[in-house]
């Protein structure tokens, strides 16, 4: 039986069981509520601020974004201003001039960054539990059921039979990914409108000896900064589907894979509290699927941890539990 | 046969989004990792000297000024684009015969840590020794973005705020009296540019920040704290610029008049 009967066949097995509409609904249902959470925190502060400063700040923005840009131009212009925070000064420069020429409240939200904020904070837990739902039933889910033993006396070797749930596996990412990407930009498109593809979004940002180093910052349009983010989130998706499936064919019960990954997942979450004094952390998976803080130079700057370092600790963790898989699978008894 | 081509929608929307998604890690990678190729373009800024920066030895028959600090120093808001530099040398004329001469270093968005780095910075030390006249203004960012905080984050947000604040003034002060011990050295208080944040406990925040400036400055013998605040509280409306921020022209103009009466003895005598 060729490969690519086989992962029809699994495809079409887990549109089936309807895991995937109910990420589809997940997200739905998400998304909306952060849209309008965010929607509704955007007029408050608009509000505070009208409060506090009279209308100046929300209805005249362009009064002020003016004297701003008039501001930066002199600071950059200034001889006495320092040469390594130029180019971030640059940057917000050509930001607000951005703003400027098209007329865009710098407040304002619009459904790309929304869409790009929205995978920003979901990387590293939202993101995985979902590809966890997926993931982890693939293999324990057949030997739960007793089918593993119809898949398997057919004359097909194990291991084509684990490639093609593997490949399905990323089938599937892709997808999540991509929904996760078209409901975030449908949705907050109907309460911020869906515009802003084109507005520059600042990136570049490094570490340079344990230090935050902009100095090297420049801007890229939303839209190609969002494909970046998306793109980390669909690594981080192979990454997290192939330790789950790794655990879902170990422990055999999903039930049990699914608590095992998540609590790993979630302990990640406050482990990066220890990671100063302790320097193994550094090393778990865990902790290193903020990829997209890289990109925004958000992150707490730890000496030794950069984008090269995370996606080379997450690769050796998805080959290591790739090896550990196809050879648990292919030499297992199966007791059923 | 539905199963069929829902089979082949989603292998093709896989692939496509595959092959998206590779483009866009490998870009990912390209901007954190390698220097970016903007890098190099954006360094050569074009380098406009400022205002007479480097002036020959001084001149037995030259009065003059360094001005420092943010964008108040520097003029910003002036319509006319004048500023302290356009009208002190204006109100001085009548006091000394001599030539006044004018340097303005102000950058906009200073903060006291920022004019600390600028004079620690060798390059303006031969400036402020040649200087009679230092006029500094700073502090106005550094306690700009307390407003936004609630009234008790604010009073602890203020006390850190102004300590390191004025621990960086005295360190500031100290360096420009050693390397000019006679210059005069004029410091403009805070004013509230704010028609609608003149609550209690604002005024009550910002006159001790004056206060506790005021305290420093004068420890110095030829130094003198300048109040603005008085003179722009019922005068918004006329002395501040359209950006509800910095003064305007006249507003300018009337704090250079203030500054010219309070000094004119010395510039007179000098």
């Amino acid at each position: 039986m060729k490969l690519f009967n086989l992962i029809e066949n699994e495809v079409i097995k887990m549109i089936s069981k309807k895991r995937l509409l109910f990420v589809l609904a997940i997200l739905i249902v998400l998304i909306s509520v952060f849209a309008y959470g965010q929607n509704r925190t955007l007029e408050r502060t608009k509000a505070q601020l009208a409060q506090r400063m009279g209308i100046t700040a929300t209805d005249d923005w362009r009064k002020l974004a003016d004297q701003q840009l008039i501001e930066m131009k002199n600071r950059l212009d200034s001889p006495y201003m320092d040469e390594k925070r130029k180019s971030s000064l640059q940057v917000r420069k050509e930001q607000l001039q951005y703003d400027l020429d098209n007329n865009i409240n710098p407040l304002e939200q619009s459904a790309a960054k929304f869409t790009t904020k929205f995978m920003e904070q979901s990387i590293f837990l939202f993101l995985p539990l979902l590809i966890i739902m997926l993931a982890a039933d693939m293999v324990s889910g057949e030997s739960t059921s007793g089918t593993i033993k119809l898949l398997l006396v057919r004359n097909v070797p194990r291991w084509k039979i684990l490639l093609s749930k593997y490949l399905t596996l990323i089938i599937l990412e892709v997808l999540v990914v991509c929904l996760a990407f078209v409901l975030s930009a449908i949705i907050s498109g109907f309460f911020f409108g869906f515009g802003g593809w084109l507005a520059p979004v600042a990136t570049g940002f490094k570490v340079l000896a344990g230090k935050l180093d902009s100095s090297s910052v420049f801007n890229v349009p939303q839209w190609q900064y969002s494909l970046m983010v998306y793109s980390l989130a669909f690594f981080v998706a192979i990454v997290v589907g192939s330790i789950s499936l790794m655990i879902s064919i170990l422990v055999k019960s999903t039930a049990a894979s699914i608590g095992i990954i998540m609590s790993t997942l979630v302990a990640g979450n406050f482990i990066s509290y220890f990671l100063s004094d302790w320097k193994i952390t550094r090393y778990m998976f865990m902790v290193n699927l903020r990829l997209t803080d890289y990109l925004a130079g958000s992150f707490q700057p730890v000496a030794g941890m950069n984008m090269l370092f995370s996606i080379t600790v997450l690769l050796g963790w998805t080959i290591a539990s790739l090896i550990v898989s196809f050879v648990y699978f292919t030499k297992q008894d199966i007791l059923v | 046969m539905l199963k069929k081509s829902i089979w082949f929608t989603i292998l093709t929307v896989s692939l496509l989004g595959l092959i998206l998604f590779s483009i866009g890690f490998y870009q990912a990678i390209n901007v954190t990792i390698a220097s970016s190729p903007q890098s190099s373009t954006n360094s050569p800024l074009p380098q406009t000297p400022g205002e007479s920066t480097k002036l020959p030895s001084k001149r037995v028959n030259s009065f003059q000024v360094l001005i420092l600090g943010d964008s108040i120093a520097k003029g910003t808001g002036d319509e006319k684009g004048k500023g302290f530099s356009g009208y002190l040398p204006e109100s001085f004329k009548n006091d000394t015969s001599k030539e006044i001469l004018v340097n303005n270093a102000g950058i906009d968005g200073l903060e006291s840590l920022g004019l600390l780095e600028q004079v620690q910075n060798r390059s303006l030390d031969k400036t402020i020794t040649e200087s009679d006249l230092i006029l500094i203004s700073i502090g106005g960012n550094d306690i700009k973005s307390l407003l936004s905080l609630n009234d008790l984050a604010k009073e602890d947000a203020f006390n850190t705020r102004q300590d390191s604040y004025l621990n960086t003034l005295r360190e500031t002060l100290k360096i420009l009296r050693t390397n000019s011990p006679n210059s005069l050295i004029i410091f403009l208080g805070l004013y509230n540019p704010y028609e609608k944040a003149n609550s209690i406990e604002n005024t009550r925040l910002l006159n001790t920040w004056n206060y506790n400036t005021q305290q420093l400055v004068e420890e110095d013998g030829k130094g003198i704290f300048i109040p603005t605040y008085d003179l722009l509280k019922f005068n918004l409306a006329r002395y501040i610029a359209r950006d509800g921020l910095h003064p305007n022209s006249a507003g300018y103009q009337a704090l250079s008049n203030r500054i010219s009466k309070s000094v004119e003895t010395i510039i007179a005598g000098s």
